[in-house]
């Protein structure tokens, strides 16, 4: 079974993504900061994290920084709302999958994981 | 010397200045001129009398008599065509009659022996004096009744005739006129009364000395005073003077006989000297009786002016200038029209009182003819004045400002300089008395019209600060939302996100629900709707995400670096910034070029402003041509042209909008200065960041050109991404 795990501060987006993405048969873990976002990789070891870059704790850069840093190269996509360029380029070069901004419907959403996860 | 050989002295010194003077002032064929001859017709009397009244033998004094006769007859006639041509009259028949007998009383004089020359006879034990007995025929006599008389009676009713009819300022001139010509003929007539026999010693020859005052003044300067005034001032003059000088030459000669020099030498001494105390004194003590009014809102004035710096509310300020001097000075109205830039015109700001002109002018146009009278002379204009010299001279120009202040309803037009620029033209009703301007009021509204202009400019300065002031904070504000806008985007995006993925997963459940088996239709039906509903919120969801993309690009300057930007990209992101503030589907928009254009080298953020801005600036510029000029069947368009020439980007934005005014256009990229309808719609930021984002970091170039009322371009021309070969 896929394993997914969602990064984001929001609830809502954490639980109905995740019900989402269970119906497809998904595995999905949700992490509500940066922490817990590192602690659910290293545990769970998804193969493809959804990381919002705007958290509380720190940012989804920070966050990927780290995780490249331990030497996990799991797949990632950030997921952008207003941030500009320069975070975009910065986390592009940590290497990601993409990003996607927010909002976005979860039937894009959908294709875009479902398109990342198979081809694992 | 004797009393009457004195008095000619004194005709000669007063008469040859006098003429030389108008000779110099005057043009050929001007009354002026004609008022020359005539002083030289009395410096031609004085001579002849001077000559005959100190001569020796009988003979001696009958050939100086002949001289006197050339002056007396000259005189008559050359004030006739003085007052013919003063009064614009035209007698050419007339003129022949008199010229024929100016020749024949000539050649009488000189060549006919005992019709104007006969005998003389030594009287008051001092002269000889022509002698035509009253009671024997004589042509002399015929003569100058016939002739002078007639003709010096027919001019002053001429005179008097036309003086009973003028009005204002020609009217004092004319009282002067009567006062001048009155002295110098009871002069003249008075040193005839002895040739026909009658010992009445000719004191008032000195008259004619003096006649030449009033009619110079009068002359001379067209705006005047109150007579009385004037006469007042001459009257004391002469009274003093003739006490001075009359008083010690009297006694010297008639009581006490040539050689006791003594006593009249110390009398004149002590009246020389308190003299023009006495003058002064009594001077000073009439016209402040004459002119307490005048004084008093004079100085009324004066205080005025002083206060009106003080004041910092420009129409405030208006209002007190218009409303004193209405006060003070008792006039039916005034008003101050004051300098607009952006209109070229003197536009009336505030008016007092009932305007007697017709229609009444609103505004005066910077190369209207009055205004450009004050840019070279300066100083007040009295419109008597002006109807005066258009009645004199018919000059060219002249015309039009008349008209101009009568329909301002102005008596007085005083402008307000600040060195060379003037600020303010204040215009002034008629005086409710009647009475004229003078020359000190004149004076006096020119201080004020100067510390006015100052105020003025004080006040104008002080609201255009607050103006700027008020933009500054406008612009501070924008920066403020402009950073709050990062945070809230931030927090409304992932309200939008969360929304979204709420109702994607509730499509998706309806979804797995509806493929279940043994679902009623109603429910069903039920799920079908709930599904349209929850599909609708993503859409919003969409646009909203869409909004809020735009809103943040809008917000931000761009601080990123130099890419390859599409035109077509660009223009598109611009109108969709743009959609957040103005209704673009109102405007016809044409894009003139195809996709194959290469790639421009720039900022995108930056150029996208660039282009809001643009697409901004056109679409208020068309909708203030709608609503101003409300043309039928306008339609506001928009054409876009983009062309490559040589190694750069050509692009044209044109609008059919209201365009900017020629005299707007050196202003259109200061920082702060907006044509818009309202301040509340421009910042007046739009063509000054347009021209830094394009010319100081893109290294292009804007030009910006404009027709009033039918629209405005802007070009740019900005580098290319990759250098094309060929």
């Amino acid at each position: 079974m896929s394993k997914l795990l969602i990064v984001d501060d929001e609830s809502d987006i954490r639980e109905f993504a995740k019900s989402f993405f269970k119906k497809r048969g998904i595995d999905v873990f949700t992490a509500g900061c940066g922490k817990e976002a590192l602690e659910s990789a290293d545990n769970d070891a998804p193969e493809l994290i959804l990381l919002d870059i705007t958290m509380p704790d720190m940012s989804g850069v920070e966050v990927l920084k780290t995780l490249r840093e331990r030497g996990n190269d799991v797949k990632v996509i950030m997921v952008t709302g207003i941030e500009n360029e320069e975070t975009v380029n910065e986390a592009n070069s940590w290497g990601i999958r993409g990003y996607i901004h927010k909002p976005l419907i979860l039937e894009e959403l959908e294709k875009i994981v479902l398109a990342e996860l198979n081809g694992s | 010397m004797t009393y009457f050989a004195l008095s000619n002295l004194v005709i000669i010194a007063t008469n040859l200045p006098m003429a030389i003077f108008l000779f110099l002032n005057s043009q050929r064929k001007s009354a002026g001129e004609r008022l020359a001859f005539l002083c030289i017709a009395a410096v031609v009397w004085g001579l002849g009398s001077f000559q005959y009244s100190t001569a020796k033998s009988a003979d001696d004094a009958i050939r100086w008599w002949q001289v006197a006769n050339v002056g007396s007859i000259f005189s008559t006639v050359f004030f006739y065509y003085f007052i013919v041509r003063f009064l614009n009259l035209h007698k050419p028949k007339l003129n022949f009659v008199i010229n024929f007998f100016v020749c024949l009383s000539l050649f009488l004089n000189f060549f006919v022996p005992g019709t104007f020359i006969g005998e003389v006879r030594f009287v008051f034990e001092q002269m000889y004096y022509l002698y035509w007995p009253i009671d024997q025929f004589s042509v002399y006599l015929a003569y100058y009744i016939g002739f002078f008389f007639i003709l010096l009676f027919y001019s002053f009713y001429l005179l008097v005739q036309n003086y009973l009819q003028a009005v204002m300022a020609r009217k004092q001139q004319m009282k002067y006129l009567l006062l001048g010509m009155a002295t110098g003929f009871i002069g003249c007539h008075a040193c005839f009364v002895p040739v026909f026999g009658f010992d009445i010693y000719p004191y008032l020859n000195i008259l004619i000395a003096f006649y030449t005052i009033p009619i110079g003044y009068a002359i001379a300067k067209y705006r005047f005073l109150d007579t009385s005034f004037v006469l007042t001032r001459g009257g004391i003059f002469l009274c003093v003077y003739t006490l001075v000088l009359g008083v010690p030459v009297w006694i010297g000669f008639r009581l006490l006989g040539s050689g006791v020099w003594l006593v009249p030498v110390l009398i004149m001494a002590i009246f020389a000297t308190i003299g023009p105390f006495i003058y002064l004194f009594i001077q000073k003590r009439a016209e402040d009786a004459l002119l307490t009014e005048q004084r008093q809102y004079q100085a009324t004035l004066r205080q005025a002016s002083l206060g009106m710096g003080q004041i910092k509310d420009l129409k405030r300020l208006l209002n007190l200038i218009v409303h004193v001097v209405t006060r003070a000075v008792k006039i039916e109205n005034c008003k101050i029209f004051l300098r607009h830039e952006d209109s070229s015109r003197y536009v009336m700001k505030a008016m007092k009182g009932v305007s007697s002109g017709k229609g009444g002018y609103n505004y005066l146009d910077f190369d209207s003819p009055l205004v450009k009278y004050f840019k070279q002379m300066k100083e007040p204009l009295v419109y008597e004045e002006i109807k005066q010299r258009l009645y004199d001279s018919g000059g060219a120009g002249l015309h039009e400002i008349e008209q101009t202040l009568r329909r301002m309803g102005a008596a007085l037009v005083v402008p307000s300089f600040i060195e060379q620029k003037l600020i303010a033209i204040i215009s002034l009703g008629k005086k409710r008395s009647g009475k004229m301007y003078s020359h000190d009021d004149l004076a006096v509204f020119s201080i004020l019209a100067n510390q006015s202009a100052l105020a003025i400019e004080n006040a104008q300065f002080y609201e255009d600060m607050q103006r700027t002031h008020v933009q500054l904070l406008k612009a501070e504000k924008m920066a403020t939302v402009g950073t709050m806008a990062d945070g809230l985007s931030h927090q409304i995006n992932n309200r939008l996100h969360a929304m979204g993925f709420i109702a994607g997963d509730l499509i998706d459940t309806i979804q797995f629900g509806k493929k279940k088996n043994g679902i009623s239709d109603d429910s069903k039906e039920i799920l079908n709707e709930l599904e349209v509903g929850l599909n609708r919120i993503q859409e919003n969801v969409k646009h909203g995400g869409e909004i809020v993309g735009g809103l943040l690009r809008y917000t931000r300057k761009g601080e990123q670096g130099f890419t390859a930007v599409e035109f077509g990209k660009l223009l598109d992101s611009a109108f969709e910034m743009a959609q957040f503030k103005i209704k673009v589907n109102l405007l016809e928009v044409e894009r003139h070029f195809d996709g194959k254009l290469p790639d421009i080298k720039g900022n995108f953020t930056q150029l996208q402003e660039v282009f809001f801005n643009l697409i901004d600036n056109a679409y208020d510029a068309m909708m203030q041509r709608k609503e101003e000029l409300a043309e039928e069947g306008y339609q506001p368009k928009l054409d876009i042209f983009a062309r490559q020439v040589g190694q750069k980007m050509e692009i044209l934005i044109q609008d059919n909008g209201m365009g900017v005014k020629e005299s707007d256009m050196h202003k259109l990229f200061t920082p702060f200065f907006t044509t818009k309808a309202t301040s509340e719609k421009g910042t007046g930021l739009g063509l000054y960041v347009i021209r830094q984002i394009i010319e100081d970091n893109h290294g292009g170039k804007v030009n910006f050109s404009s027709k009033y009322k039918i629209g405005s371009e802007t070009q740019l021309i900005l580098p290319l991404a990759v250098e094309t070969l060929g």
